[in-house]
């Protein structure tokens, strides 16, 4: 059954416009990069150089820490000038290598060696994404080479791009959809390879007309690679809205897409599992979008891990003559972090710096009444939750209920409820703060 | 030191719906409502508009202030709660009753319950429930011109036919808010915004015209229960009032379950019981049960469905809220069932005592089948011309021991009473002789309607022989046929002669 979408989700407007058109334009950072030592999900890395040492472009600065982990790259050639506890973009510090910057951008020895795939086992293929640093660059940042390595390898049905991109403002996985639609399609080509039984999928909303169109022209005459594209609805780039439409399966807390017969991994994450693979190049470099209404030039940057945000607003123009800019977003306003700051570095997973002139929390939080009782949150809750009745239990700190009779941990942090609410209720911090006590409970 | 920018939770972007908007969209989706019922009923429509929706504003301003709480009234919800209470007030009302219900409404339902989004009942309908009781005459006598006359669904419980076109765009008699195309088209508005979700109304609508069809007594008619959808106020209930989110379930499910009780219990009350309010103690008894409803509802996340269920696609909580709403019908109808034949024994047993005491030489009572069949042959419409709203119901014949004719007991009703209609049993002998009347159905007001049922007043019309009683409004009548009317109850005891009256006349043109 080829499904268009979802049940549930919100239609914010989608505010591509400001970048959509904007072909990549590549950016070399001129200051010191940063690179945070837990940049995926997992144990945080180990370093394995010390401050002093001379490092190359592409040299493993950091090696994976046991089995969910992933190595870190340097994305310059410098010399390590601290490992030291840094801002990350939800404020608090990390642990991170400082890297002074030359700015040659001297290559390690062998990346870009031209490699055919055809040629590699499926082992040799995991052991050069794990190298490469590659973890899932769309959010939450799992890495791939885990990801890739199921235990029912065989029992994958599907393959999933993700090239949904349903965050208003951010368009860099459109664009490389529109530039690299041949790049991404190998890079599909080679996962094929490890799931020998399943079909390759491009998921992609429709306002994305030439993104589909790239695509759809890049797998024609491929057996077993085909576009799927859906209608714009957010959240329809989260895994399970993903599973959902493609598979026709849901899933709950504590499975993962393999337990249905799916692997889920964003464009950017195919190509840069093209790129490691038929390049040897490590994943140094990603798309970025840079957009709003308070930026002076919206774009979209090929960007280095570990470019200090502050830096690629500059790239970017900086802050619009007369901006009177409030808020500045890693990653879209339905998702992201607000940062207070842009002394961050940009981490492989975030993929946007939305520069917004309004606060529309604030004015929200100026507006909130008591809750209505009106369900629009349990009409749009992609996952099937209540959240005015998680709400009201939160409030009470009635946790057992929360967790036990709401399912209220299920709750994938869509934010499409807070969203929708007429009285401005702040349900979504509610609920964060809610399954951070619970889990902090179940700890103990 | 650098600027600092705003940090907080996402989502950063915020649809633009507000409660403010939210109400908005309620008043916006009255207004054709308001408008027909003042160009129906008149220039005093629109002032009860105005004083309900200002007692409501006012009452929460000032409340608000008392309690120094955030002035609440801005959102809007005052003002639909005061919109809703008119509409659903007749217009000919004067003016201290829709200041008396939206005061109600506002300061004990939603303000001393914590105001907006934590009242348990629908504040407007308490109102009207409250104003029911309080002033029952007034709030369910319906004037067009200054002339009382019934409702829609008055006619239609006296078994006459409806113009239902004429309910349809409000011209008939009923409240403010009547037409019912004025009241779709705002329901539509309401659902194509987002407002209303369509669980409710077409839950409520379908259950109680299958509760009408089942139960109401002329089988599957479509024009009967259109007309009964047409009247009596469950289209304005059913899209207006019990969609009030505050007292609905929020749920889907749950949404169904509370639609259909108020459909079943809007047909229970209007088939078995009184029918102007029926569907406003459906709805505030419904808003009782939404707690519960809430509870049996909540739907299991997609993810937790089991297998089987997901590929019926059928949530396990609709098919037991299914049975639920089976039993619960079941049980109502039972009930009624069993109640039905105590209640109809009961009467009978008061209409026998009560024939007994206008008819004292019989011993039993026994039908004609040719005066039934006379009395059959009225159709129970409104009998002759001269009596007013007066209905013939039976007569019976009554034999002494010896089974010779003792005289003749006619039961009549007059529809003109003060508060509902007058029954009472007019005992004839046989020479012609009026033995006196007693009453079966006199809910007239205390101390003045009421006194009709005391021998001082029923003692006029014993032991006289005379074709027709004249009423006599300024007392100290002496001629056999007048009757002194009681004080300060001239539309009581008016009803009782036009009613004594249908039934000589009647004695007159089928017994003598």
């Amino acid at each position: 059954m080829y499904r268009k979408t979802f049940h549930g989700g919100v239609h914010p407007k989608d505010q591509k416009e400001y970048s959509r058109n904007a072909s990549y334009q590549s950016y070399l950072p001129k200051g010191d990069l940063i690179f945070q030592l837990n940049q995926h999900i997992g144990k945080p890395a180990k370093p394995v150089v010390k401050k002093g040492d001379l490092v190359l472009a592409g040299q493993v600065i950091a090696e994976a820490d046991g089995f969910v982990s992933a190595n870190i790259v340097s994305s310059c050639s410098g010399k390590v000038k601290a490992i030291e506890k840094r801002i990350n973009v939800l404020g608090t510090s990390t642990q991170a290598i400082v890297i002074e910057n030359d700015g040659q951008y001297t290559l390690a020895e062998g990346i870009g060696q031209e490699t055919d795939y055809h040629k590699l086992t499926g082992q040799e293929i995991l052991a050069k994404i794990k190298a490469a640093g590659i973890i899932g660059l769309g959010g939450a940042g799992f890495p791939t080479h885990v990801k890739l390595a199921p235990k029912n390898a065989d029992q994958i049905q599907y393959v999933i791009a993700n090239g949904a991109e349903c965050e208003p403002y951010i368009t860099c996985d459109d664009q490389l959809m529109r530039s690299k639609a041949s790049e991404i399609v190998e890079g599909m080509k080679i996962m094929l390879k490890l799931f020998p039984n399943a079909e390759g999928v491009i998921l992609i909303e429709e306002n994305k007309p030439e993104a589909i169109e790239a695509m759809q022209k890049a797998c024609s005459g491929e057996a077993k690679v085909r576009v799927h594209a859906v209608h714009t609805k957010y959240p329809q780039g989260g895994e399970r809205s993903i599973i959902t439409v493609v598979a026709g399966k849901h899933l709950k807390l504590g499975m993962l897409p393999a337990d249905v017969g799916c692997v889920v991994d964003n464009v950017a994450t195919i190509y840069a599992i093209y790129r490691a693979v038929c390049k040897s190049e490590p994943l140094m470099e990603r798309g970025f979008t840079v957009s709003g209404d308070g930026v002076k030039n919206p774009c979209n940057l090929m960007v280095k891990i570990g470019t200090p945000f502050s830096e690629v607003l500059e790239a970017a123009g900086g802050i619009k003559e007369g901006a009177d800019v409030k808020k500045l977003i890693c990653g879209g306003p339905m998702m992201g972090f607000a940062m207070a700051n842009l002394n961050a570095a940009i981490c492989k997973n975030n993929n946007a710096l939305t520069v917004m002139t309004e606060d529309a929390v604030e004015t929200a939080h100026e507006k909130m009444t008591a809750c209505l009782r009106c369900g629009r949150c349990n009409q749009v809750c992609p996952l099937g939750l209540t959240p005015q009745m998680m709400a009201a239990a939160a409030e009470r700190r009635n946790y057992e209920r929360y967790e036990k009779k709401l399912y209220g941990l299920e709750c994938i942090a869509c934010g499409s409820c807070t969203y929708v609410c007429p009285a401005k209720r702040p349900l979504m911090q509610l609920f964060k703060q809610t399954k951070a006590e619970i889990m902090a409970a179940k700890r103990r | 030191m650098t600027k600092l920018y705003n940090v907080s939770s996402s989502p950063h972007v915020r649809s633009k719906l507000t409660t403010g908007g939210v109400m908005y969209d309620v008043i916006l989706a009255l207004l054709p409502a308001s408008v027909m019922g003042v160009w129906c009923h008149g220039i005093h429509a629109l002032l009860v508009i105005l004083v309900s929706i200002a007692t409501a504003v006012l009452t929460e301003t000032v409340f608000n202030y008392i309690a120094k709480k955030p002035n609440t009234a801005r959102d809007g919800s005052a003002v639909v709660t005061g919109l809703l209470l008119s509409l659903s007030l007749p217009a000919s009302v004067p003016l201290y009753i829709p200041f008396a219900g939206s005061l109600f409404a506002i300061l004990v339902v939603k303000c001393f319950f914590g105001g907006l989004g934590h009242n348990f009942m629908n504040p407007a309908l308490a109102g009207r429930c409250f104003l029911l009781i309080s002033f029952s005459g007034i709030v369910t006598s319906f004037e067009v011109d200054g002339v009382s006359a019934a409702t829609p669904l008055v006619d239609l419980a006296a078994g006459k036919v409806i113009n239902i076109s004429e309910i349809f765009l409000g011209f008939s008699n009923g409240v403010i808010g009547s037409s019912i195309a004025a009241l779709a088209l705002g329901g539509l508005y309401l659902w194509v915004v987002g407002g209303i979700t369509f669980e409710i109304p077409v839950a409520a609508l379908v259950s109680f015209s299958a509760f009408i069809a089942l139960f109401g007594g002329q089988g599957f008619d479509p024009l009967f229960i259109l007309a009964h959808l047409c009247g009596g106020g469950i289209v304005m209930g059913a899209l207006f009032m019990a969609t009030d989110p505050v007292t609905s379930p929020v749920t889907s499910s749950g949404q169904l379950l509370f639609g259909a009780a108020v459909g079943i219990l809007s047909g229970l009350f209007r088939v078995f019981g009184s029918a102007a309010d029926s569907v406003s103690y459906a709805i505030i008894i419904s808003n009782l049960l939404v707690p519960l409803i809430d509870e049996i509802s909540i739907p299991v996340p997609y993810g937790n469905r089991s297998q089987s269920n997901e590929k019926k696609g059928i949530p396990k909580s609709a098919i037991t809220l299914c049975i639920i709403t089976l039993i619960a019908g079941a049980c109502l109808s039972g009930v009624f069932e069993m109640t039905k034949e105590t209640i109809e024994q009961r009467q009978m047993e008061a209409n026998a005592a009560s024939y007994r005491e206008v008819c004292p030489g019989a011993e039993e009572f026994v039908y004609d089948d040719a005066l039934s069949a006379a009395v059959e042959s009225l159709g129970g419409e409104v009998y002759g011309t001269d009596f007013g709203k007066a209905y013939i119901n039976e007569i019976v014949v009554g034999n002494d021991a010896s089974g010779n004719v003792a005289g003749y007991v006619i039961s009549a009703t007059s529809g003109d009473g003060f508060d509902g209609n007058i029954t009472l049993s007019v005992g004839i002998s046989a020479d012609g002789t009026i033995n006196g009347i007693s009453f079966t159905e006199l809910n007239e007001t205390a101390g003045m309607g009421m006194l009709c049922g005391e021998d001082a007043f029923k003692s006029q019309f014993s032991g006289v022989n005379v074709d027709k009683f004249i009423l006599n409004k300024s007392g100290g009548s002496s001629a056999d046929n007048e009757i002194d009317s009681v004080s300060g109850a001239s539309v009581s005891s008016g009803a009782v002669v036009n009613a004594v009256n249908a039934a000589l006349d009647f004695y007159a043109a089928n017994v003598k």
